[in-house]
């Protein structure tokens, strides 16, 4: 990787330092507003907006402790919601997915090409398109104000971005191994469960990390289907330290903030390899 | 062992027929090979009969029932693939075990099995390894054990070999003939390559074009190649095709004409136009007292094997030509050289290719 980028960039020294500088610049203004956050959830709330460094002048924790107990319920409390429902939306999306990819790569079935195309066509559908009718629905259902908004549909591969990866992912897998665990007698079922699924280890861990940190990250979703504060997830919490008409806590907002991120950074990081093996080998870097 | 019966399969994909009516009865415990040039439907046909594949039209018997709508693993049949299809997540045991466990084989039996598979095939040290942590021969010797193990009647084998080096490929071809020799199972084999298909086989099946061209033992396909495709196809180098032209007739007895030479034949049973003299390189000899003279070669081109020496050349009428020599003959690119055959173990085939009977007058 490092190699092609030092060739793109030519061989004269002094380009190569004119690069390496170009994309530091550049590295740094997109990362100032989440250094900005991070230093900032350090610094007393009067310093927050008098200054631009990304030095705190006196380092307190203080933003930490109100944000963490300010709100009528604890802000821990949302972070366990919020993960129930990634956790969740994780299982549900790898299970059904994984089967729904399984049954368009290596199933016979009447008017594949058609429920293929179907699904396909739900991708380009915007979330706003379906918006009413989806809350009318789960309101008949009675489920508006629980987490199953949120989480059924998750078991019902309705993440088509998800089954498409997969799919892609099997088909890099050799019909021979599927031709010859039918000779040795499997069903779908078992082929599916013995072959398919463990060699997908990749490609699953991709679909994970990124189930979870969409669900995790998502503020619409949650809403429009959570009212009580006890059911909020986390980032419904974050804008309730944000208040119109009273006095918004900026310090304890970005503390939390700080936070929130560190899940979806600490996943990043362990899973990184197997992100990129994942997205490599589904053809999207092709 | 375990008979197989091929009437008049098809195959087509959609509206194309890539397999045109095969007919073939397989005996028990005989070694059929299919050989024939890449495309020409051996793998679709080994996966018909595997059940890999819907059989379009015909029908498939083994030892007597009806087999076309019968699944793959209710046909008693083990197929070795190509590119040995190992399972790479699996060990080499589970790669053994897996098609007896989903059998629901007892624990004990399946271990009792793996392991004498796994010593006929001398892997045993290689139980516990994954795949990729094989040499090409070493994962042959795995696909081969995964089929052995469930004891099948009937083996497929679709160019086992193809991946492996030239001495490899020897030496498994030894290999496989002796485990059918030691398991006495039905064997069908597809290849492309014919020295495999001469060396293996009871019986060969030449293919071409969804077609079987000829069936028969190794040495009647050589002998008498039913026509020129199968003659061609067979040996190697390859038979010269000469063209003759019929230079006169009585009776039965009929003069032919090559490059000017005059061979005279009796029996054949065609019409004149476009005839063709088979001869194989080795049924070539040089400057020998025995046999019909053929007219004079030239040589343009001199391979020295040691133990033959192959000679490329052309006839008087520039007719292309390759004779083998036995033993190491100091022939130089454009000397003359003097050909004879003996007739017996010359082919003609008429326009069509049929080979058409011939014997010297
Ligand atoms: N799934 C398929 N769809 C359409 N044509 C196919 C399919 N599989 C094989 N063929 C065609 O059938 C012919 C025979 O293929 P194959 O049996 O693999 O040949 P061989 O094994 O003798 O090289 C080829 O011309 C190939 O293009
Ligand atoms: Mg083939």
């Amino acid at each position: 990787m490092t190699e092609t980028t030092v060739d793109a960039t030519g061989s004269s020294p002094l380009l190569r330092a004119f690069a390496y500088a170009a994309v530091l610049a550049v590295s740094f203004v997109m990362l100032y507003p989440l250094l900005w956050m991070v230093s900032s959830s350090f610094k007393p709330e009067n310093e927050i907006f008098s200054t631009t460094s990304l030095i705190p002048e006196t380092f307190t924790t203080d933003a930490y402790r109100r944000g963490w107990n300010g709100l009528s319920v604890s802000f821990g409390w949302m972070f366990l919601n919020s993960t129930v429902i990634a956790l969740l939306a994780v299982v549900g999306n790898l299970v059904s997915c994984s089967m729904a990819a399984y049954a368009f790569t290596r199933l016979q079935f009447k008017g594949r090409s058609f429920w293929f195309a179907l699904m396909l066509g739900t991708m380009m559908l915007p979330q706003h398109a379906v918006l009413i009718p989806q809350y009318l629905m789960f309101l008949n259902f009675g489920w508006v104000n629980t987490i199953l908004p949120l989480v059924v549909p998750k078991f019902l591969a309705i993440d088509a971005f998800f089954i498409f990866l997969m799919i892609q992912f099997f088909r890099g897998i050799p019909r021979d191994l599927d031709e010859a665990a039918v000779m040795d007698g499997a069903g779908p079922l078992r082929i599916f469960f013995k072959i398919i699924l463990p060699l997908s280890t990749p490609v699953l861990a991709t679909a994970a990390v990124f189930s979870f940190i969409w669900t995790w990250d998502d503020f619409f979703a949650p809403l429009i289907y959570l009212n009580d504060i006890e059911k909020y997830t986390a980032q419904l919490g974050l804008r309730t330290f944000v208040d119109a008409t009273a006095q918004s806590d900026w310090g304890a907002l970005l503390a939390m903030s700080t936070l929130t991120i560190l899940p979806i950074f600490i996943l990043f990081v362990v899973f990184q390899r197997l992100l990129i093996e994942g997205i490599a080998t589904t053809g999207m870097k092709r | 062992m375990t008979s197989l019966a091929l009437t008049g399969i098809k195959k087509s994909y959609g509206a194309i027929d890539i397999i045109h009516g095969v007919d073939l009865a397989i005996e028990p415990g005989e070694f059929v090979v299919f050989v024939g040039p890449s495309g020409c439907g051996k793998s679709t046909l080994l996966r018909m009969i595997a059940g890999l594949e819907p059989i379009t039209g015909g029908e498939l018997r083994i030892a007597g029932a009806r087999m076309n709508e019968v699944s793959a693993a209710e046909r008693g049949i083990a197929m070795v693939f190509q590119s040995y299809a190992l399972y790479p997540h699996m060990s080499v045991y589970k790669n053994m075990s897996f098609g007896l466990e989903t059998a629901r084989m007892p624990k004990a039996e399946i271990d009792l099995r793996v392991r004498k598979a796994a010593e006929i095939l001398q892997i045993t040290k290689l139980l516990d390894r994954k795949p990729k942590q094989l040499s090409g021969g070493q994962r042959q010797r795995v696909a081969i054990g995964r089929a052995i193990v469930r004891d099948p009647q009937v083996f497929l084998f679709d160019e086992p070999l193809s991946n492996l080096d030239a001495e490899l490929r020897v030496q498994t071809r030894v290999e496989i003939a002796k485990l059918h020799a030691d398991i006495g199972a039905t064997m069908i084999y597809v290849t492309h390559d014919q020295v495999e298909a001469m060396t293996l086989a009871d019986r060969i099946v030449v293919l071409n074009g969804g077609r079987i061209e000829q069936a028969g033992t190794p040495l009647e396909i050589y002998n008498t190649p039913a026509n020129r495709f199968v003659a061609g196809f067979i040996g190697s180098p390859k038979m010269n095709f000469l063209n003759v032209s019929v230079d006169g007739r009585a009776g039965e007895a009929v003069t032919l004409d090559l490059a000017g030479t005059k061979l005279a034949v009796r029996g054949i049973d065609a019409r004149p136009e476009g005839l063709c003299l088979g001869v194989r390189p080795e049924h070539l000899d040089v400057g020998s007292d025995r046999g019909t003279p053929l007219g004079a070669m030239i040589a343009t081109h001199v391979e020295q094997l040691g133990g033959q020496t192959i000679v490329y050349g052309s006839l008087k009428d520039r007719q292309p030509i390759v004779a083998t020599l036995n033993g190491q003959k100091s022939v130089r690119a454009g000397e003359e050289l003097r050909l004879t055959a003996d007739l017996a173990q010359c082919h003609v085939f008429d326009a069509g290719g049929r080979r058409v009977a011939v014997q010297s007058a």
